[in-house]
């Protein structure tokens, strides 16, 4: 009795759906029209509220930050699908890799896995992107470098724990080759945490990356993420709120959909759906 | 079992060793040295020379990671350049104030994500469920420094509950110095608690699925017998190993919080120590930090049979 | 009674018995802030501007500087400078005492002096007596209880100046108890108004009252002039976040918040209970530009690049009009701001895009460093990137983080950035920091001989107005040659509340907490 795709669609599917399609659909439109342009000074009209001229008020540089949140929302989501996909993909394979076969690769895994997860992350990305530079490529690589290892642990985990299930042993019985099993068995189940851990790690990332600009890193000017809106509203938090209420509102709801979609996903993929 | 953990624990040498290779060298491949720090813009090449051959920064790099090594094997992790206190008395008293913190935000965000993912789990697709989920996921959104900026200024300053600044010490007064905590911890605490519900909610909803459950409700006992003897041993496996890592990763994390409330604790003193090029200071923090770090995940993954027998410690 | 009332009670009972509300108690504390710990108790060895800040409380020189920049005498009553130049004759005040009691005598200040010549000292300024300095100081002789004779290798007519400068730690005079048998600091003693009596690392450092402090007569000057400590203890906490500080200041945790940054202006202004002091300073924000670089050496470019920037409105909206723009070197605030200095170069958009055509500018990036340590520097350098776009020059920024810039500044590997100098009180100070040889020190945007000749005229001319013509002729020189363009000088912007009486900024930028009191 296999529920259909589509029926009764839970809220949060619905709910996440509506907030990530209205994310991409805010995404793309930035790529051809924003009400003002994002950079352009205007140094008559600092720090204005919210108005007809400019919806979400303008920054202390007088610029729109409507526009600007909406080039952030490319540049922010740009940057964690970037961490998420590189972390997500070298995570699982390696993960999956030290967990199936154990023995000596997965210690040797686990040993350079636990050094590097032993450096607080912000710090590893922080002192990363103070070599490399400060520009999008070495955010990503360094917020990828510093989260691969969590997800490397939770694969290996639950390729642990799968591995020891009676589907698993009978696979093996019957004779499938070590890959095949790893790919039609184990990684399957081994989706579901992964797929809720994938989708917290993109609101890490976005936190990340909000954090780093806190410090003093992150993406250089004039280039808006929702990260730097946030830490250069800092000091204009009581008299000026639309300030860091609009990036905020927009991390907010980002994530939340990311997040009730993820889950929704989650049970979707559930194997057991289909005993 | 003595022998596993005889067996980590030597494990967690080279693990250490790399770590602290990988610090010595990574620190120093960011342009700028203490010298210059120190100096600043009165920073002619003579006194940088004097100031460089002074704090032997002038010495080939290996020479010096060795005399470090050495050092550090006896205890004597070196002074601050900046500040010349002993760097392992300075990480000893910053570590005090940022465990009770972490400790007390990940214990009560743990307690938190236990109650509320179980009962999310299990009165599945409910409303409750679905404000547990909102909930947590909208704990996820928030930035926790932004989240603390707001703490303060409601509970600081508009309301003038708390304390604003700064920080006292145990020593000197037990409650005064919890009342500086409180606004930090519970920051924290909701911060944490989203993605540990989560986690919790997931797997405990993987678990009511299985067999032995039904099997326990069929045996005629009682939902919360079910819930917290059979349930929740099974279901929290992930998210033990979701606190390990939190616990890790929060130490250095915790440096945006500190700085929000003005904590002198160690993930500050590890950002602005990399910030300083205060190489001996970095080298200590993040060579502690991989210590604690390696024995919480080694608490943790002796734990991990105890809630999922059928994981034995190879 | 309700929760939070109790609360609220019992935290306030608790800060009163602590004596935090600085009421308890007949004792008067004085709550100032520091936005990062001192770095150490040794004058112009380990140091930062904080530390000197604080240490310039506890310790004095033969001679300081006054409000103005000029020289007055401190531990120096007068002093005699022979007709070559060479030699100075200091005379020394009579009455005064060490923080331990000990009288003030030429054998002192003649330890004191050659500790700071000693290389294990480290004294920052031990240079500037070296080869590369402004002289060698040949000898240091105590030919009685009251005379401290100092004979120099050439004459150096920047000589007192230098002695004086906050970054040297005052050349403070300290009695030989203060050192251990190793050489080190273990407890300073001076002769300033107060002496220190606790320091908590990175909680703050407590400074008391010295009973026998011996003031000279007259109103405070700069750092000279009659200094009376008017509280019994000054409490400098270290706060580093500005949010926070300006949170403390409003609730009444701290008394004077100073170096409060311009982007918090608007969280304090017409608040109640405490008011804003802006003091100019002399200090500079810049843009130095590589001239060895093969696109920005061109002179051209680099009066383009300056001719399209609004100085006054960057000023303006990167300070939040607490500073006014200014192309000169030499700040508004200098005695020397004269006629040549306050004609500002003005925006010329048309002539911007002609010199930058005539000097074959293609539109290639033209990289500017910055930080986001001095968000001054961060914000300017934002609007230098809007603003030479007008222009059609393209600007695109590397932000650095603080240490890694100084190293780019301290090798000259940059095309532009953005850099900030601490106050000096000396015109010729200024453009110092602007002028050298860049073979031998790359820091120094300006290495052409004119430059360096007519920065040696302004350092060994005598009369005032020698001095004067020859800044006329370096800001003559600078908007020519445009090796770098100066933005402004920053306010020194301090908060007090309404209680504390008679505190003042000045151009050294340092707070001075003597003559402060609380009513």
């Amino acid at each position: 009795m296999k529920p259909s795709v589509l029926s009764g669609a839970k809220p949060n599917a619905v709910i996440g759906g509506l907030l990530v399609g209205g994310l991409l659909v805010v995404v793309l439109l930035g790529y051809v029209w924003t009400p003002y342009d994002p950079i352009a000074i205007d140094l008559a009209h600092p720090l204005a509220p919210p108005s007809w001229t400019h919806w979400f008020g303008s920054d202390e540089f007088g610029r729109d930050v409507l526009s600007r949140a909406m080039l952030g929302a490319r540049i922010s989501v740009t940057i964690a699908l970037g961490v998420v996909a590189a972390a997500v993909i070298a995570g699982t394979l390696i993960g999956a890799i030290a967990g199936f076969l154990r023995g000596w690769v997965d210690r040797v895994i686990m040993s350079v896995n636990d050094a590097i997860l032993a450096f607080p992350g912000m710090l590893l990305a922080l002192a990363l992107i103070a070599v490399l530079g400060s520009n999008r490529g070495s955010i990503i690589l360094a917020l990828s470098v510093a989260y691969l290892p969590s997800i490397v642990r939770v694969v290996r985990g639950a390729v642990l724990s799968i591995r020891e299930r009676e589907y698993v042993e009978a696979s093996k019985v019957v004779g499938d080759g070590a890959l095949y099993t790893m790919v039609r068995h184990v990684l399957p189940n081994a989706l579901p945490p992964v797929v809720v851990l994938a989708t917290s790690l993109f609101g890490w990332v976005v936190l990340s990356e909000s954090a780093l600009s806190f410090l003093g890193v992150g993406v250089p000017p004039p280039a808006p993420t929702w990260g730097n809106m946030l830490s250069a509203a800092r000091p204009y938090m009581e008299n000026a709120s639309w300030l860091s209420v609009t990036p905020g509102v927009c991390i907010a709801l980002t994530l939340l959909g990311v997040n009730l979609l993820g889950d929704a996903l989650r049970d979707r993929l559930d194997p057991r759906r289909d005993a | 079992m003595l022998s596993y953990i005889l067996k980590r624990l030597l494990l967690t040498l080279p693990t250490l060793l790399m770590v602290a290779l990988a610090v010595f060298f990574l620190i120093r491949l960011i342009p700028g040295d203490p010298a210059l720090v120190m100096l600043g813009d009165a920073g002619d090449a003579a006194s940088l020379a004097a100031l460089r051959q002074d704090l032997g920064l002038d010495q080939p790099l290996p020479v010096q990671f060795l005399l470090w090594v050495e050092h550090a094997l006896r205890g004597d992790l070196g002074h601050s350049i900046l500040t010349s206190e002993p760097v392992s008395v300075l990480i000893w008293q910053r570590f005090q104030l940022t465990a009770i913190v972490v400790v007390v935000a990940v214990s009560a965000a743990t307690v938190i994500a236990v109650i509320a993912g179980l009962a999310a789990a299990w009165r599945r697709d409910t409303p409750l469920d679905l404000a547990v989920v909102g909930a947590a996921s909208l704990v996820l959104a928030v930035p926790s420094f932004w989240l603390g900026l707001i703490l303060l200024l409601v509970f600081g300053l508009k309301l003038g509950w708390l304390p604003v600044v700064g920080y006292v010490p145990f020593s000197e007064s037990a409650v005064e110095a919890a009342l500086f905590l409180v606004l930090p911890i519970l920051t924290l605490t909701i911060t944490e608690s989203g993605v540990l519900t989560r986690m919790m909610r997931s797997s405990a909803i993987d678990v009511l699925r299985l067999e032995y459950v039904t099997h326990a409700r069929a045996k005629g006992l009682s939902e919360f017998t079910v819930l917290s003897r059979h349930v929740f041993p099974n279901a929290f496996a992930p998210t033990l190993t979701l606190v390990g890592l939190i616990l890790g990763h929060l130490l250095g994390g915790i440096a945006v919080i500190e700085t929000v409330f003005t904590l002198p604790g160690l993930g500050r003193l590890m950002v602005d120590s990399i910030l300083g090029r205060d190489y001996p200071v970095v080298q200590g923090c993040l060579l502690f930090t991989a210590v604690v770090y390696v024995a919480v995940n080694l608490v943790v993954d002796l734990c991990y049979p105890l809630f999922d027998p059928r994981v034995t410690a190879q | 009674m309700k929760p939070s009332g109790v609360f609220v009670q019992l935290a306030t009972v608790l800060a009163v018995c602590l004596g935090l509300t600085g009421a308890a108690g007949a004792e008067t504390v004085l709550r100032a802030r520091l936005n990062a710990d001192i770095l150490s108790l040794d004058p112009g060895a380990r140091r930062d501007e904080n530390t000197d800040a604080v240490i310039l409380h506890v310790v004095e020189g033969l001679v300081a500087s006054r409000e103005d920049g000029s020289i007055g005498p401190m531990l120096a009553s007068r002093w005699a400078v022979s007709p070559d130049g060479r030699t100075y004759t200091f005379a020394l005040r009579q009455g005064v005492t060490f923080q331990n009691g000990a009288p003030l005598t030429s054998t002192e200040v003649v330890w004191s002096l050659k500790r700071y010549l000693d290389p294990k000292t480290r004294w920052r300024c031990r240079f500037e007596f070296g080869d590369e300095g402004i002289t060698r100081i040949e000898s240091i002789a105590a030919p009685d209880p009251r005379t401290v004779v100092v004979r120099l290798s050439r004459p150096a007519p920047m000589f007192l100046k230098t002695l004086a400068r906050n970054d040297c730690g005052g050349t403070g005079i300290l009695h030989p108890d203060s050192v251990g048998s190793d050489g080190a600091i273990r407890r300073l003693i001076g002769t300033g108004p107060f002496e220190v009596s606790a320091w908590k690392r990175n909680q703050f450092i407590e400074l008391s009252r010295f009973a026998r402090y011996a003031a000279l007569p007259g109103p405070r000057d700069g750092n000279t002039g009659g200094k009376r400590a008017l509280v019994d203890k000054i409490r400098f906490l270290i706060i580093p976040d500005g949010s926070a500080a300006r949170a403390a200041l409003l609730r009444g945790n701290l008394d004077v918040l100073d170096a409060l940054s311009p982007t918090e202006l608007a969280g304090v202004r017409g608040k109640r209970g405490v008011r804003l002091e802006i003091n100019p300073t002399m200090d500079l924000y810049t843009v130095l530009f590589q001239t060895q670089d093969p696109v920005i050496g061109d002179a051209r470019l680099r009066r383009a690049i300056a001719l399209s920037i609004d100085t006054a409105g960057l000023a303006k909206a990167v300070t939040w009009d607490t500073a006014k723009g200014n192309t000169s070197p030499v700040p508004r605030v200098s005695p020397f701001f004269g006629p040549v200095q306050a004609a500002q170069r003005r925006v010329d958009l048309a002539e911007a895009r002609r010199l930058a055509k005539a000097a074959g500018y293609k539109g290639q990036p033209i990289r500017l460093v910055t930080n986001r340590r001095y968000p001054q520097c961060f914000d300017a350098a934002v609007l230098i990137q809007a603003m030479a776009a007008q222009a059609g020059i393209n600007i695109q920024i590397d932000t650095l983080d603080w240490a890694s810039q100084l190293d780019r500044y301290a090798t000259g590997q940059y095309q532009a950035m953005v850099e900030p100098f601490s106050a000096r009180l000396d015109p010729s100070l200024n453009f110092g920091l602007l002028i050298g040889d860049k073979a031998k020190d790359p820091r120094k945007a300006w290495s052409t001989p004119q430059a360096r000749a007519l920065l040696r005229r302004s350092m060994e001319a005598e009369r005032p107005a020698d001095r004067q013509a020859a800044f006329d002729d370096l800001q003559r020189a600078f908007l020519e040659e445009t090796p770098a363009i100066v933005l402004f000088s920053s306010s020194r912007i301090a908060v007090v509340r309404q209680n504390v009486t008679g505190y003042k900024g000045w151009p050294a930028a340092q707070q001075r907490l003597w003559g402060v009191g609380l009513r």
